[in-house]
């Protein structure tokens, strides 16, 4: 699978907040995106997946060639795109369980049953070391940061997209869940070879994970791109000299 | 209660005589249109009432002519009185003889089994079909209890004491005009008296219905509920989904996609390529077949099935010619054709990968099993007997008696897993056998499940060759399974019954039967209190013998049964020359109609879709062709009143599941006392009809009586839902809550009016009333009216309203898990009300839910 980002500007209520933007992705790939607060890490997120209220006004979203800029959210999942939210809603009286059954039904991406699929979650849910309760429970409702964050990553682990965009995935997780989600993702990638954009402001997740490439993002645009030595420059030196 | 009252009525009648439940061959005798005096006293004449009661109605009608119509709430000016019919009867001479009752009436009392004593009475001059409950036989096991369960038209005649002593006692007719107009015209409804400290076992309930069209429906309901009694009842009009037959088991057919592979009219499976939804005016069909009571079709006018026709006397030279034949020119005793699934794949050799979870990680281990006919026994005998303890042991129970298939399992058991199980006696009664293995206990929980409501095959099982399957069925006899033999005056009665609480077993264990050529009915059991309903295959007629010795019967002798009767039962087998209803050839079984009703519809939606090859499916077990939907009742003004009395330390509960059509007005007036320490819920759901007024309220009376109302409101495009409840607290310490949720959409309004009163003599009250409304969209509205008269200062009082709207970031994110945006807001309505359909028994909350799907998506209703 291949998602191209090509010149992508998007508005939100007639503000530009990504002006501009270039990324490909490929199968397999790990692509992390950096940038200060507010330069459209997010928006970028929200309008690739197709946000209604995100709209892509120039550029093209492309996956494997096709444009999709005006596919809804849903048909974008079922092409394989995913996207870990930032900030997960609540939505109180939707089991978790039911809800990803759903989710995979619509998808027909796996032809488990159902109890197939109760093992897996469980599996899952323990290499996550999510309490086994929670996922019974309404979705993300009274969860805390980490294990919201953390039912994220088992809903991809799950519906198992080619390409997945993880929107800050280590804020709000204490250091030993940091190192537990970032071996979850590359054991995700190495087991369906799955392309991923991991958006993150802190180099701790990176301490575990090997990023093909690192983005630096500021006002809309992607400006820097290289290896992994563009972290610690910026660590050092932050975003306003660094860059 | 169970389904075995009818059972009993197949075999007892001729099946050709016994059913004719046919509302399209009831003609109605018009009444005039409009309500005068005249025609109130008509009403009480035709139904030989005593004068009391005719007072009454004529009081009714004089304060319903004097009140103006309300001027708060909806919208009512468009109701114009005059319009409606006031009582509906059916055609007929009016006699007292059974021999003159109409025949479609006296099939009605056939099909629901009403007691012939009972028929003869309701056949008399006041014969009623519409207007008049016909309501579902007394239950033999309330009789013992001492419960009078009854419609309130034979209430008044057979228990005239308790009816005037609390006949509009709680609801008089002063209190409001339709609470009046139901006074001056009521007719059917529901009696329930529960004597002291009777506890139901079971909720009631009695389905109402509206046949003609534009015939009001005024029922009245009376419960009482004595000392320390306690009853749930519950009134409920609703639609069931039509299950289609895929090649991964039964579905819905709103849930059928484009590349799902159905099981089509030649037993073969094809690939669906297109699906549709469409709504539908015009005539909707219900059909019913023999052969399982739990289905029902409903199809467009022009649906095709496959049919074999064939007149009553030639059918037992049988030549089963098939054709296609619309649901317009069916006839009752048509046989349709359930096809048989012949597809076979069978294994000597299976390989089952086994995931077992070892102390620091998981341990995947490969089971190789020799999977002969003697292993499919084991499988039918841990359907039946078995369970798994712990992921870590396999365990059997079986009656002490039942050494041959104590023996039987453990050898086998020994075979498979190369293990020797454990057999030790449990109680005086019952031996188990316990196998330690986890690989067993895995193996069987993930092929066949662990609980015993969800026992299933799995499909390679289901694909399996026939005389394997053979074996699964007589493992499962052994174990859940009995013969029936019974003497009555009209014959004998004798049967071979499988009982299993999944659903989806008792459906496949008549699908394996059919593959063996045996054709098995499947019943439902509804059982009293918090248990299971109960799935029943039963086997009869010409299908015994071959079932006998499918089973091993004659060699076999089940556990409690005495020598003389099993020796009676071995005789009568292979006496007598007995036929079954069912015909089973290659690739169908048919079976014959029992009842086709139909009625005018507007704008329901109905579903079909296509398949390849063959354009045809299974639904509801039978060859289909084109489209069936779900039907709304058709009518215009319901306006009902029930009153209710819990005293002292009694519980009564009232649940109401409310769809009518969207052209419906629902007016009804529901009222409750509670005395001492008594209990009172008012559980009240409404999703249908155009304008639904409705406060279920609750008089405080006794000291320490308790009050709730739990309502839920859908106001879809063009509703309004105006509920709420209302509680006058007279006696101190008592309590009450108020929770209302309500969802409104589109054009639709949904408007809480929750009242709570205290009065000077009241101390230490406790109250709580909480509205939630959720908006769907922009447009849609919705009002919340507190209306609060306290007169005490040490009343605590707690109010909470909140109003939401769905947002674009819950669809967005819903949606971005590859949800569709319908079914994403369906998902949200239903978490909203999770807590309140919780309340609901099992299938009321799954029915609910899924009406609730219907009503929020888009391009539906």
């Amino acid at each position: 699978m291949r998602l191209e980002i090509k010149d992508v500007c998007i508005e939100i209520g007639g503000k530009k907040v990504v002006n501009g933007t270039d990324l490909n992705v490929n199968s397999g790939e790990l692509h992390v995106l950096m940038g200060p607060n507010g330069c459209g890490k997010s928006s970028l997120a929200k309008g690739v997946m197709g946000h209604p209220d995100y709209r892509i006004k120039s550029g093209k979203v492309l996956v494997d060639g096709k444009e999709i800029n005006e596919l809804p959210a849903n048909e974008r999942a079922k092409l394989g795109l995913f996207l870990q939210f930032q900030e997960p809603v609540e939505i109180e009286g939707l089991g978790i369980l039911n809800f990803l059954n759903a989710a995979r039904n619509s998808m027909k991406r796996d032809t488990k049953s159902v109890r197939e699929f109760m093992n897996e979650v469980k599996e899952r849910s323990s290499g996550l070391k999510l309490k086994e309760e929670l996922v019974g429970r309404s979705l993300n409702t009274g969860f805390s940061g980490g294990e919201k964050k953390k039912v994220e990553i088992l809903q991809m682990q799950i519906l198992k997209p080619g390409i997945a965009i993880l929107d800050e995935p280590d804020s709000g997780l204490d250091i030993d869940a940091v190192k537990i989600v970032a071996e979850n993702i590359s054991k995700f990638m190495k087991e369906t070879g799955a392309g991923i954009i991991l958006i993150t402001h802190y180099s701790r997740i990176l301490q575990y994970l090997e990023p093909d490439q690192i983005h630096i993002m500021k006002d809309g645009k992607v400006i820097m791109e290289g290896g992994k030595e563009l972290v610690q420059k910026i660590e050092k030196e932050g975003y306003e000299n660094g860059v | 209660m169970s389904n075995e009252g009818l059972e009993e009525i197949v075999e007892k009648l001729d099946y050709n005589e016994a059913y004719g439940f046919s509302e399209k061959n009831v003609q109605y005798e018009d009444f005039e249109k409009g309500l005068s005096e005249s025609v109130v006293r008509k009403i009480s004449e035709l139904k030989g009432e005593p004068e009391w009661m005719l007072q009454k109605r004529l009081t009714g009608y004089k304060i319903f002519e004097s009140k103006p119509m309300p001027t708060w709430g909806a919208d009512l000016s468009k109701i114009d009185f005059s319009d409606f019919y006031y009582y509906v009867k059916p055609k007929g001479k009016e006699s007292n003889k059974w021999e003159d009752v109409p025949e479609d009436i006296k099939n009605t009392f056939d099909k629901l089994g009403v007691p012939e004593a009972e028929r003869r009475f309701f056949s008399g001059a006041e014969a009623q079909f519409d207007s008049g409950v016909v309501y579902s036989h007394i239950n033999e096991e309330l009789d013992k209890l001492g419960i009078i369960f009854t419609d309130t038209d034979n209430a008044v005649k057979k228990y005239p004491e308790l009816m005037q002593k609390y006949f509009g006692t709680i609801i008089p007719p002063t209190d409001n005009k339709f609470a009046a107009l139901n006074t001056a015209t009521w007719s059917g409804g529901t009696f329930i008296y529960v004597p002291k400290g009777v506890k139901v076992p079971m909720p009631l309930n009695a389905y109402f219905r509206i046949n003609a069209q534009k015939s009001g429906q005024f029922e009245r309901t009376l419960i009482i509920a004595d000392e320390g009694a306690d009853v749930t009842y519950i009134e409920g009009c609703f639609v069931a989904g039509t299950r289609i037959t895929t090649s991964n088991g039964p579905a819905r057919i709103e849930d059928i996609k484009v590349g799902d592979t159905v099981l089509t009219h030649d037993g073969t499976c094809k690939r669906v390529y297109h699906t549709q939804v469409r709504p539908h005016t015009g005539e909707m069909y219900t059909i019913r077949y023999f052969g399982d009571s739990t289905r029902e079709i409903k199809a467009t006018d022009e649906h095709p099935f496959l049919i074999s026709k064939r007149a009553k006397s030639e059918y037992k030279n049988a030549d089963w010619k098939t054709e296609w034949i619309q649901a317009k020119d069916l006839k009752k005793y048509d046989y349709v054709a359930m096809p048989i699934d012949r597809q076979v794949v069978s294994n000597e050799r299976k390989t089952f990968a086994i995931i077992a979870k070892r102390s620091g990680g998981s341990v995947k281990t490969d089971l190789e099993l020799h999977t002969d006919k003697d292993f499919f026994r084991l499988v039918g005998y841990y359907l039946s007997e078995g369970s798994v303890m712990s992921g870590h042991h396999v365990s059997f129970t079986f009656n002490k008696n039942e050494t041959e298939l104590v023996q039987d399992t453990a050898s086998l058991l020994e075979r498979y897993f190369g293990k020797k199980p454990i057999i030790q006696k449990e109680d005086k009664n019952g031996i188990s056998i316990m196998l330690c293995s986890t690989i067993a206990a895995r193996f069987f929980t993930e092929q066949f499940g662990r609980g015993a409501g969800v026992k299933s095959l799995p499909k390679w099982a289901m694909l399996e060759d026939p005389v394997k399957q053979a074996e699964i069925i007589k493992g499962f006899w052994r174990g859940d399974g009995s013969f029936m033999y019974k003497q009555y005056s009209w014959g004998t009665k004798r049967m071979f019954r499988m009982n299993t609480i999944s659903e989806r077993l008792a459906e496949q264990l008549r699908d394996m039967l059919l593959r063996c050529n045996i054709f098995g009915s499947v019943n439902k059991a509804v059982r009293p209190g918090n248990r299971h309903t109960m799935h029943v295959v039963y086997v009869g007629g010409e299908y015994l013998q071959e079932f006998a010795s499918l089973v091993g019967f004659k060699t076999l002798v089940k556990a409690g049964t005495s020598r003389y009767e099993y020796l009676q039962m071995l005789n009568m087998l292979g006496e007598q020359k007995l036929v079954s209803y069912a015909k089973i050839t290659d690739k169908y079984a048919f079976v014959p109609i029992k009842s086709i009703e139909h009625e005018q519809v507007t704008n329901v939606p109905v579903y079909n879709f296509s398949v390849e090859e063959n354009e045809s499916y299974v639904a509801e077990n039978v060859a289909v062709h084109n489209c069936t939907a779900p039907v709304y009742a058709v009518d215009s003004l319901h306006s009902a009143v029930v009153e209710m009395v819990a005293m002292e330390g009694a519980h009564i509960r009232y649940v109401t599941i409310q769809n009518w059509s969207k052209n419906v007005y629902n007016l009804v007036t529901q009222r409750a006392h509670a005395e001492k320490d008594a209990r009172v819920e008012w559980i009240d759901a409404n999703i249908g009809s155009k304008v639904n007024m409705k406060y279920p309220s609750i008089f405080l009376r006794g000291d320490g009586a308790k009050g709730e109302v739990l309502s839920i409101a859908i106001a879809g495009e063009g509703q309004i839902q105006d509920s709420g409840g209302k509680i006058i607290h007279i006696a101190p310490n008592t309590t009450s809550k108020i929770i209302s949720k309500s969802v409104s959409k589109g054009s639709g309004v949904s408007t809480f009016r929750g009242q709570i009163r205290v009065t000077k003599s009241a101390a230490n009250v406790k109250s709580h009333v909480s509205c939630d409304a959720l908006l769907l969209d922009s447009d849609a509205k919705t009002n919340t009216f507190p209306y609060n008269n306290i007169e005490r200062n040490d009343a605590m009082i707690s109010h909470e309203a909140k109003v939401g709207k769905i947002s674009n970031d819950e669809i967005f994110y819903l949606m971005s898990r590859g949800i569709s945006e319908d079914d994403a807001v369906a998902m949200i309505v239903l978490g909203f009300l999770d807590d309140l359909t919780k309340v609901l028994p099992m299938e009321y909350s799954l029915e609910l839910k899924r009406l609730i799907k219907l009503d929020t998506s888009k391009g539906v209703g």
